[in-house]
Formats: C-alpha cells, sequence, structure tokens
C-alpha cells in the first residue's frame, strides 16, 4: 500500500506539484483515511522511487585511463544526440578493467566499446 | 600455449576491426530461489533471453577463461520492471548486476548432428562428446501447426507391443498418454516403443526424442545405455532436465525437445517424442509460478496449467503433403498418485491427447505386464491408421478380453459354470498369457499378428496356462526360422490374404506336431 501512496506522491511532484504542497496534502488523505502511522514506510519506498529514478535517467562514460576521457567523449557524440541527451549530463568513471576503449551505460542502454570486450570475444572465438 | 591457438589469435587480430556493442540494459533489483527482479529492460518480451553480465569491473585476466554465459528467460513483464528466470546457477546472480537484453526467443540447436546425443534443456550437449557444429536454431515456444496445414492420422506407429499394436493402436502424429501410478512400467513401455522403432526401414524410421524431466540421473542414464546397447541411440536424442536441474530447465524441457523434433518434422520426417513426465513438468511450473508471484489456482498450479500443456502437445501432428508431411507423435507420461485419474493433472492431460493408455498397479503385482487395462485404455484416432492384417486378428479382442474380466470373479467356481462360460474364461486367461511381455523385447507388428491370429483360432487352447508364454516364444521363434516368407509378405502387404492365413494355418498344424508335448492341458 505504501507502495502506491510513494507512487502518487512521485507522480505529484514530477507532474509539476511543489513538494510541499504534495507532501501536506498526502498528509491530509492520510489524516482521513486514519493512516498516517504509514508515514515512514511511505517516505521509504518514495527514496526507492527516487533512487530507481535517478538510476535509470544517471548516464556514466566509463574509461580505462583518466587521459581518455576526451577521446571517450568524443567517440559518444552522435549515441548522446540519439539518445537526447547533453554531454554534461554524462558522468565520468575511471574502470581500469575496460584495458582501453569506453563503455557507455544508463537510460537503459549499454554501449560496449571496450578493450576488454574485444579481447575476450577474439580470446573465445579462438578457443572454441 | 598450443601453437594451433596461438595462429587462431593471429588470424582473429589481423581481421579485427574496432566496433562497439550495443543493447538494452536492467539492473538486477532482488533475486532468489532461481528467480529475478529486474528494473528497466523497458523494451523487453515474453521468453526473451537476457545475459547477466557477471564480467563488469572484473580484471581481464580473472575473465578469461570465466564459466560461459549466464542466461535468464523473461516470464514476467511488469510496469516497471521484468521478472526472469534464472537458466543455470542462482549464486551467480547478485543485485545491482546489470542484465543485458539479446531481443532472442529462446532458442535450442537441431539437426542431424543430435541424433545419438543427450542435451540439456537448451540444448547444449552434456555426453562428453563435444559440441555441435552445423546445427539449426529452433525456436523453443512457437505456434503450432495450423488446421489447413495438418493431415488426418492414417501411418500406423508401431510400438511393438501386443496390447497396444492390437487393441490401442497409435497413428503417426496422434497424442497418446500413458498414465498409471509410480513404477508400474510406464517408461518401459515408452521405451520399448523406441526400441521397436528399429525393425522400421530406415527411411520410414521416426527420429525417437525422449525428454526426461525431473528424473533421476542414475534413471536417465540407465535408459541411455539400454538405448545404445539396443542400437536405438543411433536414432534417438535425450533431452535431460534431472531433478538437480533448476526448476526452470524442467519446465523448459519438454518445449526444447519439440522444437528439437520439428526441425525433424518440418523437413518431412517422422518424430516420435516422449515426456517423461508431464506431471513433473507441472510441479516445476507450480513452483516457478509461484516464485513468479502469480495467483495460485486448484492445488497450487497457475491458472494457465492447461495452456502450458495443450500448447505443447498440439505442436504433435502430422503435417500435409504441401507442408512435407512430416509428424510428430508425442507419448506424454503422467503418474498418479494411488491410481487416482481425476486429479487435477491428469484430468487436463487426457482431456488434450487422442487417447490414454492406462496402466493398473493391481495388473503389474498380478505379473501382468505390460500391465494395460485394456478396457480403460482408448486410442481415439489410431484405429484408422491400424493395418488391415492387424485389424482383421485384433478385431474381437478388446470385446473378448473385457467379457472375460466380467467373468473372471466367477473363476473361483468354476466347477459350477456352464460350458460356454468355462471356455471364455480358459479362453481369456491364455490371451491375457498371450498379451503378457517382457520389457525391452518388442515385437516386429508381423509376428504380432501371427501370433494374434494363432490366439484367435484357438492354437493355445490345449496348452497349459503356465506354459503359454513359453509356447508362444516358442511358435515366434519357429516362425522366424521357417516361415520367414509368410512373416515378410504380412510385412509388405499389412493384409492378412487367405493364402497367408492358410501358411499360417499350416505352419500351426505343423509345429503342432512336432511339439505334441506342449499341448496337453494338465
Amino acid at each position: 500500500m505504501e507502495t502506491a501512496y510513494a507512487q502518487a506522491l512521485w507522480q505529484m511532484i514530477q507532474s509539476g506539484t511543489a513538494p510541499k504542497k504534495a507532501l501536506s496534502a498526502l498528509h491530509e488523505v492520510l489524516a482521513l483515511r486514519g493512516r498516517t502511522a504509514l508515514m515512514p514506510r511511505i517516505a521509504r519506498a518514495f527514496a526507492r522511487i527516487a533512487a530507481r529514478d535517478q538510476a535509470r535517467s544517471g548516464i556514466v562514460l566509463s574509461v580505462a585511463q583518466k587521459k581518455d576521457e576526451k577521446l571517450g567523449l568524443k567517440a559518444i557524440k552522435d549515441i548522446l544526440k540519439e539518445m537526447s541527451v547533453k554531454a554534461d549530463e554524462v558522468a565520468l568513471n575511471v574502470d581500469e578493467s575496460l584495458v582501453g576503449g569506453w563503455r557507455l551505460e544508463g537510460r537503459g542502454r549499454l554501449v560496449d566499446a571496450s578493450w576488454k570486450k574485444d579481447l575476450l570475444s577474439i580470446y573465445n572465438r579462438s578457443i572454441a | 600455449m598450443d601453437s594451433s591457438v596461438v595462429q587462431k589469435i593471429v588470424k582473429e587480430i589481423e581481421k579485427f576491426t574496432p566496433s562497439h556493442e550495443s543493447a538494452h540494459v536492467g539492473r538486477v533489483t532482488a533475486v532468489g530461489d532461481g528467480v529475478v527482479a529486474i528494473d528497466g529492460l523497458s523494451k523487453a518480451v515474453m521468453s526473451e533471453i537476457i545475459i547477466f553480465e557477471e564480467g563488469k569491473g572484473k580484471k581481464l585476466a580473472d575473465s578469461l577463461g570465466a564459466q560461459r554465459e549466464l542466461y535468464g528467460l523473461i516470464l514476467n513483464l511488469e510496469e516497471d520492471g521484468v521478472r526472469a528466470t534464472i537458466l543455470g546457477d542462482t549464486s551467480r546472480v547478485s543485485e545491482g548486476m546489470t542484465v543485458k537484453s539479446t531481443g532472442k526467443i529462446l532458442s535450442v540447436p537441431s539437426g542431424e548432428e543430435l541424433l545419438g546425443r543427450v542435451v540439456n534443456a537448451l540444448g547444449e550437449p552434456i555426453d562428453g562428446k563435444g559440441p555441435f557444429k552445423n546445427t539449426t536454431m529452433m525456436p523453443v515456444e512457437r505456434q503450432a501447426a495450423g488446421v489447413i496445414d495438418r493431415k488426418s492420422v492414417t501411418v500406423p506407429l508401431q510400438t511393438g507391443i501386443k496390447a497396444i499394436d492390437s487393441m490401442i493402436p497409435i497413428g503417426r502424429g496422434q497424442r497418446e498418454l500413458i498414465i498409471g501410478d509410480r513404477s508400474i512400467g510406464k517408461t518401459t513401455v515408452a521405451i520399448d516403443t523406441i526400441i521397436n522403432q528399429r525393425n522400421e526401414p530406415k527411411e520410414k524410421r521416426p527420429i525417437c526424442i525422449y525428454v526426461a524431466i525431473g528424473q533421476k540421473e542414475s534413471k536417465t542414464a540407465r535408459i541411455v545405455e539400454q538405448l545404445r546397447r539396443e542400437r536405438a541411440l543411433e536414432y534417438t536424442i535425450v533431452v535431460d532436465a534431472p531433478a538437480s536441474a533448476p526448476a526452470a530447465l524442467q519446465f523448459l524441457a519438454p518445449f526444447s525437445g519439440v522444437a528439437i523434433g520439428e526441425y525433424f518434422m518440418d523437413a518431412g520426417r517422422d518424430v516420435l517424442i516422449i515426456y517423461d513426465d508431464l506431471s513433473k513438468q507441472a510441479v516445476a511450473y507450480r513452483e516457478l509460478s509461484l516464485l513468479l508471484r502469480r495467483p495460485p489456482g486448484r492445488e497450487a498450479y497457475p491458472g494457465d496449467i492447461f495452456y502450458l500443456h495443450s500448447r505443447l502437445l498440439e505442436r504433435a501432428c502430422r503435417l500435409n503433403e504441401e507442408k512435407g508431411g512430416g509428424s510428430i507423435t508425442a507419448l506424454p507420461i503422467i503418474e498418479t498418485q494411488e491410481g487416482d485419474v481425476s486429479a487435477y493433472i491428469p484430468t487436463n492431460v487426457i482431456s488434450i491427447t487422442d487417447g490414454q493408455i492406462f496402466l493398473i498397479a493391481e495388473l503389474f503385482n498380478k505379473g501382468v505386464r505390460p500391465a494395460i487395462d485394456v478396457g480403460i485404455s482408448v486410442s481415439r484416432v489410431g484405429s484408422s491408421a491400424q493395418t488391415k492384417a492387424m485389424k482383421s486378428v485384433a478385431g474381437g479382442l478388446k470385446l473378448e478380453l473385457a467379457q472375460f474380466r466380467e467373468l473372471e470373479a466367477f473363476m473361483q467356481f468354476a466347477q459350477d459354470l456352464d460350458k460356454v462360460t468355462a471356455d471364455r474364461i480358459a479362453s481369456g486367461v491364455r490371451m491375457v498369457e498371450v498379451l503378457k511381455q517382457k520389457n525391452g523385447a518388442p515385437i516386429p507388428v508381423e509376428m504380432q499378428v501371427a501370433i494374434l491370429y494363432a490366439a484367435g483360432n484357438k492354437f493355445f487352447a490345449d496348452v497349459a496356462v503356465n506354459k503359454v508364454t513359453a509356447v508362444e516364444a516358442q511358435l515366434a521363434e519357429y516362425l522366424d526360422g521357417q516361415h520367414a516368407k509368410t512373416l515378410a509378405e504380412i510385412k509388405k502387404s499389412g493384409q492378412l490374404s487367405d493364402d497367408t492365413k492358410k501358411a499360417l494355418n499350416k505352419a500351426m498344424e505343423e509345429f503342432q506336431l512336432a511339439h505334441k508335448e506342449l499341448f496337453a492341458t494338465d
């Protein structure tokens, strides 16, 4: 039940209602129904929804070394355009395990141009 | 490192062109009991295969030589995510793991290369004979052939079991249920049927697929060994989802089996598929459905349990000539509890199939094997596929046995019975003996016809009841050795002409003269 209230609250805020106003409206409804005890659980459910949304909307570019950042950003230019994402929305991350190349993950998509992927694929084809 | 591997790597590097791989992804939010909840994968479709990305953050050296990729199968599409089942080791999945969509519906490899092999529910070889090289991928879920593409069942599928071929005949493209309590010979009937296919000419011999669901590995190993010993493995494929396999694989195994069979059917070949057994598949599906939080219904089975079996068994059919004329004959097995055929799953499958072979514990314990109750067993479409020869000798058999069963209760008062009744009982007792058969010893159809012809003509009337089986075996040996031409004629023509009857009568007289000592009742 708390998830449904949290989702309602989330949708109100997303549709432009001021958070304070949305929260007081929710409190009012809960008081009317005698369910104010649900408030802490609704808060936790709301935090989960927010975290999920953050994870969904966040976009991360991983590169093997710090110096590859520029190269990576240049390479993903077209992909970002296709995904309607601005370059400054992209978080940068250094992941040495990639060996080289880059890897873009976020908004439900994964674009992998890492050397690790290529090397693994060569290895697997060779020993097959 | 092996120099050939080095050469391969050099070649791979030479032809390498950098590219990027794009996929829709989601994230595991919960995992437990073989089922995962995934956030994301908004473009996922039902029955799509997903890959769990285990190598993220792992060093290249650690990723080399890692276990093969871990797959999952999407079974629930929900408002803000999907639920999938893990097709492998659950412990390899953790919360937060990235899951890649493949855009592919679950498929299994099929082709000639699979003959004689043992594969798991994903079509991967598990017999240690190496990977497949040249196969065609077949979708595990496929719409069954439509009405227009089908043809009625007219070609017999010989089981080699006298009681079945004579009274409950099975045709190619039919679905005949084998039902009974545990350990009373259901699997034996199915395996004997596979073994009997070696008596068919190679070009007409059906490809056999044995799907073991939730069985003990030792039992499956024994069956594989028996098939190999009997030279039946060369035209058989074994799909194994043992009791130790995850519920998802046990649920998938029959679908994988039929998908493998469809390859051969599409190529115009006949296929015989055994599902051993669908009760265990239903239990696996119930487990999976409850974990997926689908609402439980009767006996806690999900609402679509009927559809699970109907969509599977509908894929068994005979195609018309335009579609190649291939067929899939399905012999599903259902295990009952204490002979209760009115339970949920048995009634469902009975209503889907074109007939059923009932095995009864009481008969089994009396020593009647196969313990088939011919009174309640039925084949709804098989009679049109029966050869004329078999029809002519088996016509009144079912009625005679039914009457015998009615009169059986009076046997202990035999001295009070009139001659007609006593004769009928005596004949019935002998007929039951004639229909007994050892396991692993299917009989070719022409021999069955000859034996039943002899039984129908009171050949065994003067033989002591306890010697009928032995006399029958001797007669079979005699006919095989001395009258092979007559048997070949029955096989070739499928009929019992007057000349053939005369030849059989003569053979029986000769046998009686040569073995007078056997024809004196005590």
